[in-house]
């Protein structure tokens, strides 16, 4: 899987490449327009990683040079930029995604998972982690092939910790994909802590052994080592 | 008290002083002067009488003539001659009347005489009152145009400022209109009018780069932010880390978050306040209440609240995700400042929308939808109640807080 990052921010850059290259994806980066159009224009990728200011251009105008040479690259736009004018001019470019700066890399990988997952033409839409089965169309998860009946909330922490396995998520990163960030952050922790415990325990009613590991209380990681 | 009133009550007090002063002047010196033409022709009687004598050497006849009257009585002194006011009985008219009678003593043939000469003053009496009242009628006249004249006058003069006024009563810094001045044939205006076209203008600049500078010093932070965060996610990766660490970089991300989410809230005011969310739909309030209803209840089930709604009909043509805000951050507000097994209240219909929570004391009304404020035991941003004035000022919403029997109870009357 090939990923390009366009970001003019070298520090950012640099550690979404390292995050995303445990990940297994092939990164490239350009911190430009002109960069990043002459790379756009030779290769395809499967997903571009793409913030909208940038020196020399607008990522908005790439949007549009991949729509009108018909691009199949998944695109997904960070933005400092919180507006749903942005968002919407983006999404209407053809943009798969739209994450707001600043996010976890643990996000930004579960997103970037999910626009290679739907972009992939095979229909395959089963993914998994030793005994554990995830049909993302479906969004059933399956233990030795035994359904595990999960709340909308478990089996979003579930998708969100396959796509980041091995990797330490911590507690604030899951408030935020969860989107329970309105609470005070003491209750949002009791929150992540009691929806991990009712998955782990539904896994484990399945006969799946316990691979959600917590660590020093900042988070979880899912591993099997 | 306007102006106008004030000044023309000055105006018409000073004049009537003034004049009623003159007017007593007036009268009387009007009486001197008349009494003073009676007193000549006294005199000339007097020299009549004295020549009649003089030639015929005898007293001439005592006679009633008219409204005058020459009687002479002996006497036994020479006295000089004297003039009286005095009330005398008039003939003709049958009464007492003001008279003026001037006393001087003749000699006939060595009998010494006292002669009078009365003249009556009612003719004298009735030019006085005739002259005062037409005088006062004049008075009483123009003073009552001087009042409307000065009303209609001052008005108009005054029209230009009263303009001004209201131009500067409808300037709203948060729809930047420049003052409109029309101009005046008056310097003064004209100077008051520039110096405030001048002065809206400063002030508008200066909220116009305030704002800008909002904006921009949040858009700026959330790249340093990204950074920091992504520092961090890349950090926690290393295996040798150790709890104490662990703990270190907890409160980092803490920070970070309090800090993406407290330039998320000043972006949105600033956004609120550039009049960015134009779009407008009917927003159904109660089905915004519903949601915030369950996704409450499955966040929060261990805090065992009791949410107690009574919903009517409210839908409010509004941006949405305004809407959104608007009852997201004050049902967020009464969730986070009540306690384990409180209920909250929420009720709408009428075009108003209550949500109570349970409370201990009265908070600051003064200060609670200010920005930053925050009561003893809040760890929000001080910013959610702020936001929520922000939107209600947007869309002239009334928002008022109450305490009442043990709740807090914040209302929105659209």
């Amino acid at each position: 899987m090939k990923l390009l990052i366009i970001e003019d921010e070298k520090e950012l850059t640099v550690s979404i490449m390292a995050y995303l290259r445990q990940e297994d994806y092939a990164c490239e980066s350009a911190q430009n327009y002109k960069e990043a159009l002459n790379k756009i224009e030779n290769w395809d990728y499967d997903c571009i990683i793409l913030d909208i200011t940038l020196p020399g251009g607008s990522g908005l105008q790439l949007l549009q040079y991949l729509q009108d040479d018909k691009k199949s690259d998944g695109v997904i736009i960070i933005s400092a930029k919180n507006s749903i004018n942005d968002r919407i001019q983006g999404l209407k470019l053809g943009a798969d995604d739209y994450l707001i700066k600043p996010f976890h890399l643990s996000e930004l990988a579960a997103r970037v998972a999910a626009i290679i997952r739907r972009k992939k033409q095979d229909g395959n839409n089963v993914i998994s982690f030793q005994e554990i089965k995830v049909d993302t169309m479906a969004k059933e998860v399956s233990v030795h092939d035994k359904r595990v009946e999960l709340t909308r909330r478990e089996y979003q922490l579930l998708l969100y910790l396959i796509s980041n396995q091995n990797k330490v998520i911590t507690k604030n990163a899951l408030i935020d994909h969860l989107g329970s960030e309105e609470m005070g952050q003491g209750e949002s922790f009791d929150f992540i802590y009691t929806h991990i415990k009712n998955l782990r325990k539904k896994l484990q009613q399945q006969g799946c052994n316990d691979y959600i590991r917590s660590v020093y209380g900042i988070g979880y990681k899912l591993t099997y080592k | 008290m306007k102006l106008q009133s004030q000044y023309n009550r000055i105006a018409v007090i000073s004049t009537l002083f003034i004049l009623l002063i003159a007017a007593f002047g007036y009268y009387f010196l009007l009486r001197y002067v008349l009494i003073n033409q009676l007193d000549e022709a006294l005199k000339v009687e007097e020299v009549e009488i004295e020549d009649y004598i003089k030639k015929f050497n005898k007293l001439p006849e005592a006679t009633v003539y008219k409204d005058q009257r020459i009687a002479f009585e002996t006497t036994k002194h020479l006295k000089h001659r004297s003039f009286k006011s005095i009330q005398a009985f008039h003939p003709g008219e049958n009464e007492m009347e003001s008279s003026r009678q001037l006393l001087f003593t003749v000699e006939v043939n060595g009998q010494k005489y006292m002669a009078s000469v009365t003249k009556s003053e009612e003719a004298t009496e009735n030019l006085v009152w005739i002259i005062l009242f037409t005088t006062v009628t004049l008075i009483v006249l123009l003073t009552i145009i001087l009042f409307f004249s000065n009303r209609f006058l001052v008005k108009k003069l005054w029209q230009p400022f009263r303009n001004t006024l209201s131009s500067i009563k409808e300037f709203d810094l948060t729809a930047p209109v420049n003052i409109a001045m029309q101009p005046t044939s008056i310097t003064e205006f004209n100077e008051l009018n520039e110096s405030i076209s001048m002065m809206s203008q400063k002030v508008l600049k200066d909220y116009q780069s305030l704002k800008d500078f909002t904006d921009h010093a949040s858009h700026e932070m959330q790249t340093p932010l990204a950074i920091i965060n992504s520092k961090l996610d890349m950090l926690i990766q290393e295996p040798e880390l150790s709890e104490k660490s662990m703990n270190q970089i907890q409160g980092i991300y803490n920070a970070v978050d309090k800090l993406t989410r407290l330039s998320q809230s000043l972006l949105l005011l600033s956004r609120i306040e550039n009049n960015q969310y134009t779009d407008t739909q009917l927003v159904s309030i109660n089905s915004l209440l519903e949601e915030k209803n369950v996704e409450w209840q499955e966040w929060m089930p261990a805090r065992n609240l009791r949410i107690a709604m009574q919903l009517d009909t409210l839908n409010i043509k509004m941006n949405r995700e305004l809407a959104d805000i608007l009852v997201g951050n004050l049902f967020r507000n009464a969730v986070r400042h009540s306690e384990s097994g409180n209920t909250l209240f929420i009720q709408t219909g009428n075009n108003r929308l209550t949500v109570s929570n349970t409370g201990k004391i009265p908070l600051d009304k003064s200060k609670i939808f200010d920005r930053f404020y925050k009561s003893d035991r809040s760890d929000g941003s001080g910013l959610g109640l702020a936001i929520v004035h922000q939107i209600c000022e947007q869309y002239r919403f009334t928002l008022s807080y109450q305490f009442v029997k043990g709740q807090h109870q914040f209302a929105i009357g659209f």
